[in-house]
């Protein structure tokens, strides 16, 4: 069955910090070696899905760059992939939810002859195949498919959407921006629609001032009886970055093989841009414990405990413990950094002494000397 | 079909069976042997290429030549994908009367004379796919034009005790060559070739075709269509390179290069910015995960490998898997090989997707004496606590 993707590069911007400064949160480097934007498109490629529409607002400079002509992803920028950037009619640009977002994606969900639209932000991590909950989706005789992981709620995070589930896998309630108790599902941020109803849904709701995809929409429509929502339970790893806390741990996970195993999956391969660096170069004295390195690197100091993207150059007497230190900073000699999120190419003098806290990492931003 | 004119062209000559390789070429044609981590040799010449703005690049392989065809695809990892030239395989293809395999370098190039002559080319680049080097083929593109020289050869200096294993090139004061002799017993000069030729299009047509006229001939530049050229009285050159560069057609020379790569400053520095970069074609692999229980020194590690181990002075390729107490020392483990827990590798070449089993030991080196290095042949598998000797090939 034939779908389409949308993808949405900028929720979540306002909760990223000094890390959307300059970047959508589509564009925030994860994992030693990827953007965020990696995993949805990357799920969408793996599913045979090559009619992409991503949506932006600002600051998506950095995001054309990365994606370049998409062949790495083996789609094609102009051809398959569109950026959707917001209309130039006089509206300030600034979307207030998906569903206004979605305004700007009419021509393309209008154009395309896709029966179904597959719809996820950039900001839940995982490998999934979208192929499979779109089968389930036709299956269920459902209006829309909300994906949701088990395990995340906690009583005490507003949850953008959560759902709790009888034992017959039907929906017992469902909330937006709840405290959901932790029997309740958490929503992915993912979606499937049909298309021409997804079309229907924007032409109706945004001039009537709804604009919130799940409040305006799903919310209200489900609880008057009129959308029929399936629940696809995701059962494998998936990582939301919502915050800098959760982003910082969650970095912290890809330490562990099984969290790796689970994203990392040579059958749903995350592609990224390709640098062309050469391997890592471990100098005599250089040490990695407990760390997860990407290439181009020179290690001639000490590293444990962290994510260590491309290009870093660690040198002799360093010391880099519980960091993020991403592409192209280098950590001058004798220099000491712990729980740092050091963003690109950031130069930490030698003898710096940077402390962070493990709640509270420090962020140093793109391109700072310290 | 014709395109637009161009100013050079490059052909690779990468048909070479490699039998001095070994093992390493029993299934894999020498330019698609693994290097450096990340790289296979054909890389090098190619992203030379690319970085002299060299964009036609013509591929002449006849062994093995599906994996070098499936490694380089359209072109895109060197930015070769382009529609007017890019690089293309030729294979020797089935003519409708008599098909034949490549008989020598220089008959490989006879045989696609129709597809240099779609490009009208002024120069024709002649490369070899088994040497390890970064060169600006513009530079001596330049060398050779402002000299309006017929064809320009790169050379090198070797030592003169050397020099006999060499073809040299004897020239004057204007580095113009008036003698070349292949592997003299008394040198001359050691001025050494290394295999890299600009011709002019327009000569060197004429002398594959009297060349393929001539049934004595073997057909190959070095022993035939340079000493014909020279004998005719054309201008031969000889342009002087510098820089690093190694033929890495042995076993040893295969592993010498790759350890040249290591160290705070490399024999061989690998290392460049955009336009001197040498391009692979990349996997998609996460970054390499290095355990608590990992000690790295004076090693390449690349991408999708997971280290437990103790590695040193020693190139670890993408997606290998090295368990713990694992001891891997002086040592090339090409890409996807899995190494499991207490296995000893020293001073050893192991080849792509082989799996070394716990406790297994491959290779020895007793300093002060002469190094031999072991070989394990691709996808192969050395069973729980087998030794493998020094020098042996498996």
């Amino acid at each position: 069955m034939e779908a389409m993707g949308i993808i949405f590069s900028n929720i979540y911007d306002s909760s990223m910090g000094e890390l959307t400064r300059e970047r959508t949160s589509a564009s925030i480097p994860f994992g030693s070696r990827y953007r965020q934007i990696d995993f949805a498109l990357s799920n969408m490629a793996n599913s045979k899905i090559s009619n992409i529409g991503i949506v932006t607002k600002y600051n998506y400079q950095s995001l054309m760059d990365h994606l370049g002509n998409c062949e790495e992803w083996d789609l094609k920028l102009g051809e398959g992939v569109r950026f959707l950037p917001p209309y130039a009619t006089g509206h300030t640009g600034a979307y207030r939810g998906k569903l206004e977002a979605l305004q700007t994606a009419m021509p393309v969900l209008g154009r395309c002859d896709a029966e179904y639209v597959v719809l996820s932000d950039t900001t839940v991590l995982c490998a999934i195949n979208f192929a499979a909950v779109l089968e389930e989706h036709i299956a269920s005789g459902c209006d829309i498919t909300v994906i949701a992981k088990a395990g995340r709620a906690n009583g005490k995070t507003r949850q953008p959407l959560a759902v709790k589930l009888g034992d017959d896998g039907k929906i017992v309630d469902l909330a937006v921006d709840y405290c959901a108790p932790e029997d309740y599902l958490v929503g992915m941020s993912m979606f499937i629609m049909r298309r021409d109803k997804l079309i229907q849904v924007i032409r109706e709701m945004v001039p009537h001032g709804k604009y919130h995809l799940e409040r305006d929409f799903i919310l209200p429509e489900y609880n008057a009886g009129n959308l029929k929502v399936n629940v696809y339970p995701f059962h494998n790893v998936a990582l939301f970055n919502q915050s800098v806390d959760e982003y910082f741990v969650n970095n912290m996970k890809l330490l562990d093989a099984d969290v790796r195993r689970s994203l990392f999956r040579s059958e749903i391969p995350i592609y990224t841009k390709v640098r062309d660096a050469v391997p890592t170069l471990f100098g005599y004295h250089g040490q990695a414990a407990n760390c997860l390195i990407a290439d181009g690197c020179h290690l001639f100091g000490k590293a444990e405990n962290s994510v260590i993207f491309r290009e870093v150059d660690i040198e002799d007497g360093a010391e880099v413990r519980d960091s993020i230190i991403m592409q192209g900073s280098k950590i001058g000699a004798g220099a000491s950094i712990r729980y740092c999120i050091l963003d690109k190419n950031v130069t930490i003098r030698p003898g710096t002494k940077l402390l962070g806290s493990i709640d509270h990492p420090l962020v140093v931003d793109k391109g700072d000397t310290v | 079909m014709q395109f637009q004119k161009k100013r050079c062209v490059a052909m690779l000559l990468a048909g070479g069976q490699g039998s001095r390789l070994m093992v390493l070429t029993e299934n894999t044609a020498k330019p698609a042997v693994p290097f450096g981590g990340k790289y296979r040799i054909i890389d090098f010449p190619l992203s030379n290429c690319v970085n002299s703005k060299i964009d036609t690049v013509g591929i002449l392989t006849q062994y093995q030549p599906l994996e070098l065809n499936e490694y380089i695809g359209n072109g895109q990892p060197w930015g070769l994908n382009s529609s007017h030239g890019g690089v293309q395989v030729l294979p020797p293809y089935a003519k409708s009367k008599n098909s034949e395999w490549y008989k020598g370098t220089a008959n490989a190039i006879y045989q696609n004379i129709p597809f240099i002559e779609r490009y009208h080319p002024d120069n024709v680049l002649i490369l070899s796919g088994d040497h390890i080097y970064k060169m600006d083929y513009a530079a001596m593109l330049r060398f050779h034009e402002q000299r309006d020289s017929d064809c320009t050869i790169a050379v090198r200096e070797v030592p003169l005790k050397e020099a006999s294993r060499f073809g040299i090139m004897n020239t004057r004061e204007d580095g113009s060559i008036y003698e070349f002799e292949e592997k003299p017993k008394k040198p001359k000069s050691t001025n050494a070739s290394m295999g890299i030729y600009v011709f002019k299009w327009s000569v060197l047509k004429a002398f594959l075709e009297a060349d393929e006229a001539d049934r004595t001939s073997e057909n190959d530049f070095g022993k035939n269509i340079i000493p014909a050229i020279l004998n005719a009285g054309h201008k031969l050159y000889a342009y002087r390179f510098e820089g690093y560069w190694k033929d890495v057609g042995t076993i040893s020379s295969l592993w010498e290069a790759n350890m040249d790569l290591l160290g705070k400053h490399p024999a061989f520095d690998i290392y460049g910015a955009a336009g001197h970069k040498i391009y692979a074609r990349n996997q998609a692999m996460p970054s390499s995960y290095i355990a608590k229980s990992a000690e790295i020194r004076e090693s390449f590690v690349a991408e999708g490998c997971n280290i437990e181990g103790c590695i040193t002075h020693s190139i670890i390729s993408t997606g290998c898997t090295v368990g713990k107490g694992v001891e891997i020392t002086d040592s090339v483990i090409m890409p996807d090989v899995t190494i499991e827990n207490g296995a000893i590798i020293r001073s050893a070449i192991i080849a792509e997707g082989c799996h070394i089993k716990a406790g297994a030991r491959v290779g020895d080196y007793i300093e002060g004496e002469e190094r031999k290095i072991s070989v394990i042949g691709k996808d192969k598998t050395i069973d729980e606590g087998t030794v493998i000797d020094a020098g042996a090939i498996v």
